[in-house]
């Protein structure tokens, strides 16, 4: 019994010699809170918020979780397996905020938010008269008087209405392995897709027998008729299968390199715009599952159809990008030559021709109308006018998205003889129906593609891709690796093992958790680009009260700590203010700023 | 040569009949094993230093381990010399119950068995029950080296230790007082407050204050009652026991750490403590929000513990009144409720739980449905098949005959003797259920994602497997640790509950 008392004394002694030195929560947070005015709110009931989102962005809403929860609020979340459940989820009004991600791929200020904010915006749940004034207003200025009319919007848009809360702004990043491509070769450009006809392999003399292993999500392919579609699945695969009027450069500036015009120009006065065919660019088409030239060379006719119908609501059924070409007014082909010699160049003394011949090694000597006719060794030339509905130099950047890809005239319209009010998905295949290149019983490949590349067939494993042989044959814009293989790896970390064990060569989109393990492996090498990419929380406008009070909605701003996001990304994202962030610097900044929730909590609870 | 066979089955017969030997040799293996470990993880291989705190334990271990092998063999020679253990062989346990400054439980419990020649089944439990207090104490007070600690925390702790220092004032009471069929009836003051201190969970507590009671009631006979002779023969099983003792000691944990651990470590982000490597202030090292895995293992225990037990209760009480009925009333009923139990046994038990929670969401309330609708019909069977055999019995056709009522005969005469079979397949299959939790919060399909959950935890970990190692294998080892545990005891209770055995 000595024993028991000796230590039931050493153990109280140990307690209250710790006891001494413990702080506790209460001591804690006496110590954190200096200013005792500050504190005791009049009312400290949790205030409920209903937070959707997506399973695969579960890091951002747990740290969004987490700040609210922090600011006073009680979080559900709402956590949805898939974008499609997701989407049906917000079109039902199932939550006060969703968390959501725009990637201006066009790479112009209007694209990232016309369409988003502007009052019948295709994208848009929302309808406020200053901010559908600032963006039309900031549409037809020049980019440097733009940026305080964006300012102006972003004040409206982010701080005194708050109708969304900005999070970050992503980087765009790319792994690929060193050992067997070129690095030289591959490109990462802030807004449009990788240019594969330039991606080469380290040992050129493999170009013909193998193949380039790229790695791709999305296993469902919206379509391959480039204005059905506008997302993930398509992007990259449309832009190299189809060629466009104009490019983008890495930095999204605008060029006709490696696009189907030699030269482009803005006439006077920002309506008419004229390209400058190629004749060197032939359609190809699928035989017996083999790539091979048709014959029928891309011309002023595709380019004309293509534009039309790409703004035209109503050519085809569920046309998913009309609004990025609303602004086309007229698209022709020019066949007499004095109009070029006679109109000036936007802000210049220049003429058109001679703008359209610069670099050209024969001049203009004629315009033929005929596409066969064209030939660019004897000065007979192409040349298409587009005029836009209003003066509008940003249409130049809708003309560089994967939307505006130019078709066969004669092939989409020898396939889409469906009536178009009586379609039935179920018996009708319209052009670039994926069911059409599935290995399967339904497999019947009717596409012409314009780019260096097309599809062949697609399983749920893999797509086949091989070089278009009409393609720019002779110039350095020709593809270098004759087969492409885009694997469908639908999971961030099982493509990141294919990539590291060889089995893949390039992956697009590395998560930014994972750069560490990118770049301790010596024969891979990560590109990094900061993107047009912009994660924003979204608020309801309809049926909730985050609708009717701008209080709440500032005190969820408010409470968004955009630091410790960057601090969890390892600052490999960016701080973003609204959706322009990325490509117009206004120099606004979100800083949180716990006293103001209260202060805007409180408000909201003393108008309930 | 038959003398020599003769003598060698001698030798193997001498050495399995004391329970000492199997003891020491269990835990000498055991012990040895965490020693190799502690080696192992001893030495930073990178750069070739030694890491002074792993390697002391490493030493301490080392030293309890090779004691423990002296003790082995020397138990071997006196039980093939003199046929039982020598008092100075015994004299050594008290050594080893030093052992648990070194935290190696293994030895502790071995020396606490050597030390006394006879045993009385509510020995070994206080020695366990003391053990599980120690034990939630050391892990609690950890929390002592955060930034701070829940409010609740020093009263918490003091009452844990006024528990603990009168666990072992029992513990020497049992030791001294109580005998094979006789218990000192005094022992009864402190029966009742041991009964009582179960509140924090010790359920060895519990259970040592009813045996006391019961042997106290029955001081003398030597009759054994069913649940005593249970207790005797699982007591003489060590890794059921030690599969009860991590259930019972997460399970104290569990309900200690309302009071003894701050939430807002598990469940705030701290964005200053990213993937921290463990300390001394994070125990297991934090995660990749700057959680501290340390609570949130913790913290994930109650999830797993409340959900394994609810999902294998669930169907123990809808399975058994269905078997019961239907194995009870034969014919039409047990014709329809078996066929339509064979519907619901035709459809995958975790494939039918993935479908509820799609369709009713994932919280904790539909994971427990989730689970245990699809368990329904194997205990159902299980019942069926007991209550067809047991109806057949005297007893039965004698309540028949005095006219008492179908249900009482079911519920008060077949049901109790048939739960054996019951009760053993629920232990086995708590720790399925326990996988199955974790594997739905795994695909996300548990509970929400930042809730401490062990297949959550185990999904952040999953990705950082080349980083951050730590991440993944302890909550791993948690679910590991809690499977085998449940095995363990489901295997012991199986013997125990046997009466083939006997």
């Amino acid at each position: 019994m000595k024993k028991n008392n000796l230590l039931l004394l050493m153990l109280t002694l140990v307690i209250v010699l710790a006891g001494c030195s413990v702080t506790t929560k209460e001591d804690a947070q006496q110590q954190n809170q200096q200013d005792p005015a500050a504190e005791t709110p009049a009312d400290n009931t949790a205030v409920d918020i209903e937070l959707l989102g997506m399973s695969a962005n579960e890091s951002d809403l747990n740290i969004i979780r987490d700040q609210l929860s922090k600011n006073g609020f009680n979080v559900k979340l709402n956590l949805q397996p898939d974008y499609g459940s997701y989407k049906a989820q917000q079109d039902a009004g199932n939550f006060d905020i969703a968390l959501s991600s725009w990637t201006t791929v066009t790479g112009n200020p209007d694209y990232a938010v016309r369409s988003l904010f502007k009052t019948g915006g295709d994208y848009s749940i929302m309808s406020d008269e200053e901010v559908d004034r600032l963006i039309d207003e900031a549409a037809t200025q020049t980019p440097e008087e733009a940026v305080e009319t964006y300012r102006q919007l972003e004040q409206r848009l982010v701080t005194d209405k708050a109708y969304i809360a900005p999070l970050y702004i992503s980087l765009k990043s790319q792994a690929f392995n060193k050992e067997v491509l070129d690095p030289s070769s591959v490109r990462l450009s802030k807004s449009r897709s990788l240019p594969w006809e330039e991606v080469d392999f380290n040992d050129t003399s493999k170009r013909a027998t193998e193949p380039l292993i790229l790695s791709q999500a999305n296993s469902e392919l919206t379509s391959l008729d480039p204005i059905k579609g506008n997302d993930g699945s398509i992007n990259i695969i449309n832009t190299n299968m189809n060629v466009r009027l104009i490019n983008l450069t890495d930095d999204d500036k605008i060029t006709s390199e490696g696009s189907l015009s030699y030269n482009h120009a803005i006439g006077e006065g920002n309506y008419d715009y004229y390209f400058i065919l190629r004749d060197d660019i032939n359609f190809a088409r699928i035989n017996n599952k083999q790539a091979e030239d048709s014959g029928e060379r891309v011309g002023a006719d595709d380019v004309i159809f293509s534009m039309n119908r790409a703004k035209d609501k109503d050519s085809v059924p569920d046309h998913r990008t009309y609004t990025l070409h609303e602004h086309i007014n007229t698209v022709e082909a020019v066949t007499d030559l004095s109009e070029l010699e006679n109109t000036k160049v936007s802000g210049s003394s220049e003429s058109i021709k001679d703008a359209l011949e610069k670099g050209l090694s024969t001049k203009i000597s004629a315009l033929v109308s005929d596409k066969n006719q064209a030939n660019s060794s004897e000065g007979k030339y192409q040349v298409i006018k587009l005029t836009t509905t209003e003066p509008f130099p940003q249409v130049l950047n809708y003309l560089a998205h994967q939307s505006a890809g130019i078709v066969s005239k004669q092939q989409v319209e020898k396939i889409n003889t469906y009536d178009i009010n009586n379609f039935d998905i179920n018996k009708d295949i319209p052009y670039g129906d994926q069911r059409s290149v599935t290995e399967g019983d339904g497999y019947n490949n009717t596409l012409y593609a314009s780019g260096p590349y097309i599809l062949s067939y697609k399983n749920d494993y893999e797509a086949v891709f091989y070089k278009n042989p009409g393609y720019m044959s002779g110039t350095e814009h020709e593809p270098r690796i004759e087969q492409i293989n885009v694997r469908f790896i639908k999971d961030a970390e099982s493509t990141l093992s294919a990539l590291r064990s060889g089995e893949i060569h390039l992956y697009y989109g590395v998560p930014e958790t994972r750069y560490d393990v990118v770049q301790s492996d010596s024969k891979l090498e990560l590109t990094t680009i900061e993107s047009n990419a912009v994660s924003y929380l979204l608020f309801n406008t309809k049926n909730r009260d985050v609708a009717n009070s701008d209080d709440l909605r500032k005190a969820v701003l408010y409470s968004i700590n955009q630091d410790e996001i960057l601090a969890y990304y390892s600052n490999n994202k960016i701080k973003a203010y609204s959706t322009v962030s990325p490509i117009v610097k206004t120099g606004n900044e979100l800083v949180a700023d716990p006293a103001k929730v209260q202060e805007f909590l409180n408000a909201y609870k003393a108008s309930k | 040569m038959i003398n020599k066979l003769n003598s060698k089955r001698h030798t193997n017969h001498q050495l399995k009949s004391s329970p000492e030997y199997s003891q020491a040799s269990f835990t000498f293996v055991l012990s040895l094993a965490i020693t190799v470990i502690l080696l192992l993880n001893s030495f930073h291989y990178a750069d070739g230093t030694v890491r002074s705190w792993v390697f002391l334990a490493f030493a301490a271990y080392a030293v309890f381990t090779i004691i423990q092998l002296i003790i082995a063999i020397l138990i071997r020679r006196d039980l093939l010399q003199a046929g039982d253990i020598r008092r100075s062989t015994r004299l050594l346990g008290y050594v080893q119950l030093l052992s648990i400054l070194s935290g190696n439980l293994f030895t502790t419990v071995f020396g606490c068995n050597l030390v006394k020649k006879r045993k009385p089944p509510e020995y070994t439990i206080a020695v366990y029950m003391l053990l599980t207090q120690l034990c939630v104490m050391a892990i609690s007070a950890l929390n002592l080296f955060k930034p701070y600690v829940s409010n609740t925390f020093l009263p918490a702790m003091f009452g844990l230790l006024i528990i603990t220092v009168f666990h072992f004032a029992s513990l020497l009471l049992v030791a001294k007082y109580v005998d094979g069929h006789y218990a000192h009836p005094k022992l009864v003051w402190i029966a009742l407050p041991l009964a009582l201190s179960a509140v924090s969970g010790n359920l060895f507590a519990l259970v040592l204050g009813i045996n006391l009671l019961a042997k106290i009631r029955r001081n003398g006979n030597p009759a054994l009652t069913r649940w005593g002779d249970v207790w005797v023969k699982l007591t003489g099983n060590s890794t059921a026991m030690l599969g009860l003792f991590f259930v019972v000691f997460l399970f104290c944990l569990s309900v200690c750490s309302l009071l003894t651990f701050e939430y807002s470590f598990a469940i705030d982000n701290n964005y200053s403590a990213i993937l921290l490597p463990p300390s001394l202030e994070y125990p297991l090292g934090t995660d990749n929000f700057g959680r501290d895995l340390f609570s949130r293992i913790v913290y994930g225990a109650r999830i797993s513990l409340i959900v394994g037990f609810a999902s294998t209760l669930v169907p123990v009480v809808i399975g058994g009144i269905l078997g019961a009925i239907s194995g009870y009333y034969g014919r039409h009923t047990d014709n329809i409720i078996m066929r339509m139990l064979d519907v619901l046994y035709a459809i995958p038990g975790i494939l039918l739980a993935v479908a509820i929670i799609a369709a009713f969401g994932a919280n904790t309330v539909n994971l427990i449905i989730a689970l245990s609708v699809g368990a329904i019909p194997t205990y159902a069977r299980t019942m069926r098949a007991n209550v067809l055999l047991v109806s057949t019995y005297e007893y039965v056709d004698a309540a028949r005959a005095f006219g008492s009522s179908n249900l009482s005969i079911i519920f008060k005469h077949i049901v109790p003797n048939s739960l054996a079979p019951m009760i053993v397949k629920s232990t086995l299959t708590i720790g399925s259920a326990v996988i199955a939790t974790s594997s739905l919060s795994y695909l996300g399909l548990g509970v929400e994602p930042h809730i401490p959950e062990w297949g959550n935890i185990l999904k952040i970990g999953s990705t950082y497997l080349e980083t951050h190692s730590y991440l993944a294998i302890y909550p791993g080892l948690a679910i590991i640790l809690l499977v085998l545990s449940f095995n363990f005891l489901g295997d012991g209770l199986r013997d125990a509950l046997d009466p083939k055995l006997d």
